[in-house]
């Protein structure tokens, strides 16, 4: 298992891709925070949730999203490219290949959701002292951001690594994630408020609530929910790519 | 008895209304190259497929080493295979595409650079796949079989874009991994190639077995490989 693991992040270094990855996020990380930093009324910004929920709480949803196109894309690319058939020749137990393209998106994950909080926590900071407003946040909503986007950036590549063992095909695959997040879930149930209180309960508003962005819920809570998204998508993910042949 | 180094016994698989290969039973003695024959649409790369855990039978057997490719325990030690020539990720240099495997596959460091030696890809080593070409690639195919030292070959068109010297090339070393006692199965459309090259020859078309046995009894008679191909597979008409 260590080996396939080891081969799998090979793989992740060996080509650009994910620092394109880094590159993006972080681009729309700042742009974000310093957009609705910057440019918001004073008033909208003052209180601690408030801070929270508008500038500081970008790095997390960023880094979930990107985390999990990642974590898709250790399929799809696989798919796309046909390294998919050599990589089954050398370790044709599939089982083996979902685990190491799990674990290795997890931990790279991991690190996408932390960098991507930090530059986030960075950036919001200095915007809001720019403009002298002061920093409601305390010690634990930090450390909430910080390892809620963490830990969300973790279980968000995981679900990607399922979405991709599912979709193999990469465009659909990588639009689809985007889309979930950045439409039906912040547009249709965020906005038009599709489903009511069961919003709370979706994959990306879970992430939110991780890193300290919904009042209602704790952080831990929704870091456990959103463990349960993650394992029934690793296990879609096992499942598909146990039983279906590879072209 | 060892167990043949590839057998097929009635190995059938369809997809949905289409059937792919019926009833297909063949086996590979050790030691010999089997060029294996067929037109488009004949079955050929689905067989490989299937022996190489890649698809599942819709019944019957697809065995190498008498088990199922997906039981060997260290299958690329065993078994070397292409089946594209164009598995790789573009970005990616040779090298590093080789690394990823030999560590999947538990074998040494140093053999990455042996087999590129082997295949005479060492100077380009290190450049992104996108920049090689399609003779490149097959070579670069090869040394990512050839990693494990493995007893069988199984090479899907191995000489498509290979140059009248890469070919003089493929021919040697595929007669050589033979003589040492290698077993090779290569899918081919070059008639006149393998010719030169194959002992054994198994033919198939529409999935089912249509010829197999040695090349010297094919093509008894003074009876050329194309005549006795075209004659097999009905495309004589």
């Amino acid at each position: 298992m260590s080996a396939q693991l080891r081969a799998e992040l090979l793989k992740q270094r060996t080509t650009r891709t994910n620092l394109g990855l880094v590159a993006g996020m972080l681009a729309l990380v700042l742009a974000a925070v310093l957009l609705h930093g910057l440019l918001l009324p004073a008033e909208n910004l003052t209180d601690g949730d408030d801070q929270v929920q508008v500038v500081f709480g970008w790095g997390e949803v960023l880094g979930a999203l990107f985390a999990a196109l990642l974590g898709a894309m250790t399929f799809t690319a696989e798919f796309r490219h046909g390294t998919i058939r050599p990589t089954l020749l050398v370790t044709p137990r599939r089982g083996q290949v979902v685990a190491s393209k799990l674990l290795a998106s997890v931990l790279i994950g991991a690190a996408f959701g932390l960098l991507s909080a930090g530059v986030a926590v960075g950036a919001a900071s200095a915007a809001l002292a720019a403009r002298d407003i002061d920093v409601q946040i305390g010690t634990s909503d930090y450390a909430a951001v910080l390892l809620g986007s963490t830990g969300a950036g973790a279980l968000w590549a995981a679900i990607g690594v399922g979405v991709g063992a599912v979709v193999r095909q990469q465009v659909p695959a990588l639009v689809g994630i985007s889309a979930w997040l950045l439409f039906v879930e912040t547009v249709l149930i965020g906005d038009a408020d599709l489903v009511g209180d069961l919003g709370r309960f979706t994959p990306g508003a879970l992430g939110r609530a991780a890193s300290g962005q919904e009042p209602l819920l704790a952080p831990g809570l929704a870091l456990l929910l959103l463990a349960l998204y993650a394992a029934a998508a690793a296990a879609a993910g096992w499942r598909a790519t146990s039983r279906r042949d590879v072209a | 008895m060892t167990a043949a180094a590839i057998s097929a016994r009635s190995l059938t698989k369809r997809y949905r209304d289409v059937v792919a290969v019926e009833e297909l039973s063949f086996s590979l003695p050790p030691g010999t190259v089997t060029g294996f024959l067929g037109p488009n649409g004949a079955g050929k790369t689905t067989t490989l497929r299937l022996l190489l855990g890649l698809a599942e039978p819709t019944s019957g057997d697809a065995l190498v080493f008498g088990r199922r490719y997906r039981e060997l325990d260290h299958p690329a030690r065993r078994v070397g295979a292409v089946l594209e020539s164009n598995d790789f990720h573009p970005a990616r240099s040779g090298r590093d595409h080789l690394r990823a495997l030999a560590i999947a596959a538990g074998v040494a460091a140093t053999r990455v650079d042996d087999v590129l030696a082997l295949v005479e890809l060492s100077g380009a080593a290190r450049r992104p796949v996108r920049t090689y070409s399609l003779g490149m690639r097959q070579r670069l195919g090869l040394a990512g079989a050839l990693l494990g030292e493995p007893e069988l070959l199984i090479l899907d068109e191995p000489a498509n874009g290979l140059d009248p010297a890469g070919m003089h090339w493929l021919r040697r070393f595929l007669r050589g991994f033979a003589t040492d006692g290698g077993t090779v199965l290569v899918s081919s459309h070059g008639l006149a190639e393998l010719a030169q090259t194959v002992d054994e020859l198994v033919i198939i078309d529409r999935g089912r077995l249509v010829a197999t046995g040695a090349l010297d009894e094919l093509t008894a008679g003074g009876r050329s490989l194309e005549d006795a191909y075209l004659e097999l597979t009905g495309e004589l008409s």
